[in-house]
């Protein structure tokens, strides 16, 4: 472990593993990144894997948008195939007022440049004859949406980084952050006291408690998700489909398994990672219901993980106004696995150049709290 | 015309034993087989055969035809007539038999039939190419002639037959890319289909083959799975890339010679299809004509034999009036001890028809394998299926294998007696017992395993370590060969200790990498290179390759996977994070938790 670093990350999941390799990319040396378990524990390892570009606000389209163009080449940047597949992503509407407020997100995404339409019940009857579409009004379709492997995904990263000279020190964990005068001065991990001015906050489901080890209050909490996978079965299936009325989201698999969850009615705060039957037993009826081919479809195992929420549902990336060179990039709830291409761009060019240039990333500060929250709606 | 107090038709191990009584009880006798040796079905025999010690078990198949052989050449009274095939029995006991391309008569007094049984056959598509095969005719071409007609074998049938010319194929070197059977279990003993399981040929229940596919000869076949009523379930056809197809769906008995001598015959699918009404001491409805051997019912070499003697002990009595009475109702008692066990109901059902009843003994002992007292070297006997057979009792030095009077129970081990001897290894029939003794301080185990492919391994080589299902498991280092004269060699090798309960098979190193997990697919040598790699956490080794992540849920192979990183890494398998266990423990369907069968 080498005991003085340029930049230190907190948490080796696939926002952190980003990051550092943006900054090898960018030539940043002694880059040193804590992981407390192994790579992919966190949230990353238990995600859906959903790559979508629909989302009712701006910036999350254009944050998506950039992130999609960087999947596309992630094979040959990273170096390894990671099961990207640009199947698309199928979201149901059931009311009127469902269809009239995808109407707008439409509008507004396609201003943003995304190819998206809206279809009619005949015309998704048509692309997926296997669904049973009753009460659906209709829905939108992205086909540059898709999907890929998140834990290979964070590995990945993780090879190429140790590849390009970033210290990954895996089953390491910061205990506590060192400041001086507003300074950050270094930081103490279960391993060694390591120098460092920077530090990034990238630790998922524990983005408060990193943040108070600084003395910056970030107003994230945690909350558990679960999901389920299915033994492997021909594929029939290319897009992510989401219901916010049956409250669910799948997909297959480049490996032929169904991925899916929902989101409980009370979720376990924190960082519970355990497991209910009630989850099976919500989401076996409507499944069935809505992808009658899966009632003789086998549950191979169920596990749930995270999800680091901030009062709007978006992330906040920024660097603390009371401790400088203290950047964070948390609160993703169920879409930071999608966003971390770009997310990982964005924040190491605020380290190199002090501001994110690629992507203007503003309205993502934490200051937005101090103003009236507008809550992104798209969540399962 | 010649004439004999008693012909025997038919030169097989019932036959034999037939001759032999006879002679030995001063009957004169011709036995005629139309092959040029004697033996019958055990010349093609190259596997130890079951069953009771004192009728040979735990020798070679062509073995006992070769002592039985001897017998014969020393008995003045048995004229021996091969290469003589009776085309058929004629008025006035006249039997006639070419030879040579001559015709024969001979006539008899009494007359002993035991022509056997032949194969039966399964009609598919494109059953007549070239390359479609009985399974005798396979044994005999490999173990008579030394010809094996293929590379790439399907087996059709898993009785007994079927797993042993797969055993018998593999050691010849050729490849068994699995058995199908129609119904839902194995059709023969448990540890046959053991021997060839921990060899890696999957046997595929509820299945059949479709067609064979080829234009000139057999290049692959289509099998199915089948419904309740053996019906081919549409989609469920799999392609096999095979250049032989051995069908080996059981034998019928051969009834005509019986017929033509007068004997009424009768349809008993329990015993093998048509055979002769006879009564317990193998006297047809013909009072001069005796049958015995898989003509009787389609049975075993040892109920073959004793069958043979009790016929020849009746027509000896008859002929003579000896006073043999109890000598026949002794063997009488041997053989119905024999088909007492659970393996037999069918044998006993059949016979009940011509009310023979035998008595099945409900409390045939059964008892689970026994571990003994960890770090002494020991036999481990797999042998849990009540069976007919006690070689293991009968050759054990020390009296540390006990089975008792009724040799369908399963053996027991006193540890206390055991030496770590091995004779009992190395006379199995099933190959079902292996030596272990465990290290617990060096945490290695040392496993001695009967082997009987060649070449050997040598001491010091190094091997693959596998289990049950023929899948590797670690690596291991030869620590001992010892050969044995009856073949059954003993291979023993060194294994890390927490396999010492999985491992019960070794093979060389193949240049293809070995599926440790067969769920997903994933090589040993695929996860040796991610852990090359670096990726030394089994967590992440698990994320990136898959292993573990089936349907089993890493059941079979997460302790591979452990002592994989474990020999790479030099981290003992017990400080490795082993994940976390998530339900469902087995796969489920989503419609179960669509129906709640708690009570309201
Ligand atoms: C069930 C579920 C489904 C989801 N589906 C999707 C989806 O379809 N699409 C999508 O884009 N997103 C999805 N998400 C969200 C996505 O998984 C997360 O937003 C994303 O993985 C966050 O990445 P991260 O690197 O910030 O967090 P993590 O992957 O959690 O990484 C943070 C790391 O920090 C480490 N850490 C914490 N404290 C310390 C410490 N003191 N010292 C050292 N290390 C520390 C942790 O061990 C952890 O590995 C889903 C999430 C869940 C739970
Ligand atoms: C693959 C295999 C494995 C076996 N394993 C075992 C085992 O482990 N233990 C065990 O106990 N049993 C085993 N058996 C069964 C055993 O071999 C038979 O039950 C036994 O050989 C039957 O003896 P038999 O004398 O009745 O008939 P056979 O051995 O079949 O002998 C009949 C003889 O009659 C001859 N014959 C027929 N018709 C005529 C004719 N018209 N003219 C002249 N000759 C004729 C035949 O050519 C043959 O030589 C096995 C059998 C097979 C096929």
């Amino acid at each position: 472990m080498i005991s003085e670093a340029s930049v230190v990350i907190i948490g080796g999941g696939i926002i952190g593993t980003s990051i550092a390799f943006n900054l090898a990319k960018f030539g940043v040396k002694n880059v040193s990144v804590f992981e407390k378990s192994y790579i992919s524990s966190g949230s990353t390892g238990r995600c859906g894997g959903g790559i979508r570009q629909q989302w009712t606000s701006p910036m999350n389209v254009r944050l998506a948008m950039r992130s999609v163009e960087l999947f596309e080449r992630f094979k040959s940047d990273v170096g390894m195939d990671i099961e990207y597949i640009e199947g698309g992503y199928l979201l149901l509407a059931y009311t009127d007022k469902e269809i009239e407020e995808f109407k707008r997100n439409v509008k507004m995404q396609r201003e943003e440049g995304l190819n998206v339409e809206l279809l009619t019940n005949r015309q998704i009857a048509k692309k997926f004859p296997f669904m049973n579409l009753e009460g659906v009004k209709g829905g939108t379709w992205c086909p540059t949406d898709g999907h890929a492997n998140p834990q290979i995904a964070n590995i990945a990263y993780a090879m190429a980084i140790k590849r390009m000279g970033v210290e990954l020190n895996t089953h390491t964990s910061v205990e506590s952050i060192d400041t001086q005068n507003g300074k950050i001065i270094g930081v103490q991990t279960s391993k060694g006291y390591v120098k460092t001015n920077v530090v990034v906050n990238a630790a998922g489901g524990f983005s408060h408690e990193i943040g108070l080890m600084a003395g910056v209050d970030i107003p994230t909490y945690s909350e558990r998700h679960q999901i389920l996978v299915t033994e492997s079965v021909n594929h029939i299936l290319d897009p992510m489909v989401i219901s916010f009325q049956n409250n669910y989201y799948v997909r297959q698999t480049m490996h032929g398994s169904f991925v899916m969850g929902q989101s409980d009615k009370n979720p376990a705060k924190g960082n519970d990672l355990g497991h209910t039957v009630e989850f099976l037993e919500e989401m076996a009826p409507k499944m069935v219901h809505d992808f009658p081919f899966m009632k003789h479809l086998h549950i191979v195992r169920q596990w749930s993980g995270a999800y680091n929420v901030s009062p709007d549902a978006q992330p906040i990336i920024d660097e603390a106004r009371n401790v400088s060179r203290y950047i964070f990039a948390v609160g993703f709830s169920g879409h930071g696995f999608m966003l971390a291409p770009a997310v990982g761009e964005a924040v190491a060019e605020m380290i190199v150049y002090g501001r994110s240039k690629t992507m203007n990333i503003s309205n993502l500060g934490i200051s937005r709290f101090e103003n009236k929250i507008e809550k992104e709606h798209n969540v399962v | 015309m010649k004439s004999y107090e008693t012909v025997v038709i038919g030169g097989g191990p019932a036959g034999m034993v037939g001759a032999i009584t006879l002679g030995s009880k001063g009957v004169k006798n011709l036995l005629l087989d139309e092959n040029d040796t004697l033996g019958g079905q055990l010349v093609k025999q190259t596997h130890k055969f079951f069953g009771d010690h004192a009728h040979y078990a735990s020798v070679r198949g062509f073995e006992i035809a070769q002592k039985l052989q001897k017998k014969i050449s020393q008995n003045s009274n048995i004229k021996v007539e091969t290469s003589a095939t009776v085309i058929g029995i004629y008025p006035n006991k006249t039997i006639v038999y070419a030879k040579n391309g001559k015709e024969f008569k001979v006539t008899y007094e009494k007359l002993l039939i035991t022509t056997g049984a032949m194969e039966k056959q399964l009609p598919f598509i494109n059953s007549d190419l070239p390359g479609v095969y009985g399974a005798g005719a396979v044994q005999t071409l490999m173990n008579e002639y030394g010809v094996i007609p293929g590379k790439r074998f399907l087996i059709i049938g898993s009785g007994n037959i079927g797993l042993i010319l797969a055993y018998q194929l593999i050691q010849a070197g050729v490849e068994v890319r699995g058995i199908v059977e129609a119904i839902g279990k194995i059709g023969g003993y448990a540890v046959h289909a053991k021997k060839i399981k921990r060899l890696g040929v999957p046997i595929l229940l509820n299945h059949t083959i479709v067609k064979a596919i080829g234009d000139e000869s057999v290049s692959g076949a289509v099998i199915a799975k089948i419904d309740d009523k053996f019906k081919p379930i549409p989609g469920t056809e799999e392609e096999k890339v095979v250049d032989t197809i051995c069908v080996s769906v059981g034998l019928t008995p051969l009834s005509e010679l019986a017929e033509q001598a007068g004997c009424e015959v009768e349809y008993i699918p329990q015993l093998g299809g048509y055979v002769p009404v006879r009564n317990e001491k193998m006297q047809t409805t013909n009072p001069d004509v005796f049958i015995a051997g898989d003509l009787s019912s389609i049975e075993e070499a040892t109920t073959a034999m004793i069958e043979g003697k009790i016929a020849a002990l009746e027509i000896a009595r008859i002929l003579n009036g000896a006073n043999i009475e109890n000598e026949i109702n002794e063997e009488i008692k041997t053989l119905s001890l024999f088909r007492s066990g659970p393996k037999s109901a069918k044998i006993r059902a059949g016979l009940e028809k011509f009310g023979i009843s035998i008595e099945a003994v409900p409390n045939v002992e059964s008892h689970g394998v026994q571990i003994g007292p960890v770090g002494k070297l020991r036999a481990i006997v797999d042998c849990t299926e009540e069976i007919p057979c006690n070689s293991c009792e009968a050759v054990c030095p020390f009296e540390a294998i006990h089975i008792g009077e009724n040799l369908n129970s399963t053996p027991v081990v006193d540890y206390d007696k055991c030496t770590g001897c091995a004779t009992c290894v190395t006379a199995c029939p099933g190959l079902a017992i292996h030596m272990l003794k465990e290290d617990v301080e060096k945490s290695k185990a040392l496993v001695g395993i009967p082997y009987e492919l060649l070449p050997l391994p040598e001491k010091g080589e190094k091997m693959w370590a596998l289990n049950e299902d023929g899948n590797y498991v670690c690596d291991a280092i030869v620590k001992r060969v010892v050969k044995y004269p009856n073949k059954t060699n003993i291979v023993y090798i060194e294994i890390p200790i927490e396999f010492s309960r999985k491992v019960i098979n070794v093979e060389f190193p193949k240049e293809e990498s070995p599926f440790v997990c067969r769920c997903e697919e994933v090589t040993l040598s695929e996860i040796e290179r991610a852990i090359d790699s670096g990726i030394v956490d089994f967590e992440e080794l698990k994320r990136l390759t898959r292993v573990t992540m089936g349907p089993c849920g890493g059941k079979n192979c997460k302790l591979v996977v452990l002592g994989i990183l474990s020999r790479k890494t030099g981290v003992p398998i017990s400080k490795l994070s082993r994940g976390t266990s998530r339900p469902p423990v087995k796969p489920v369907e989503f419609s179960l938790f669509t129906k709640n069968g708690d009570p309201k």
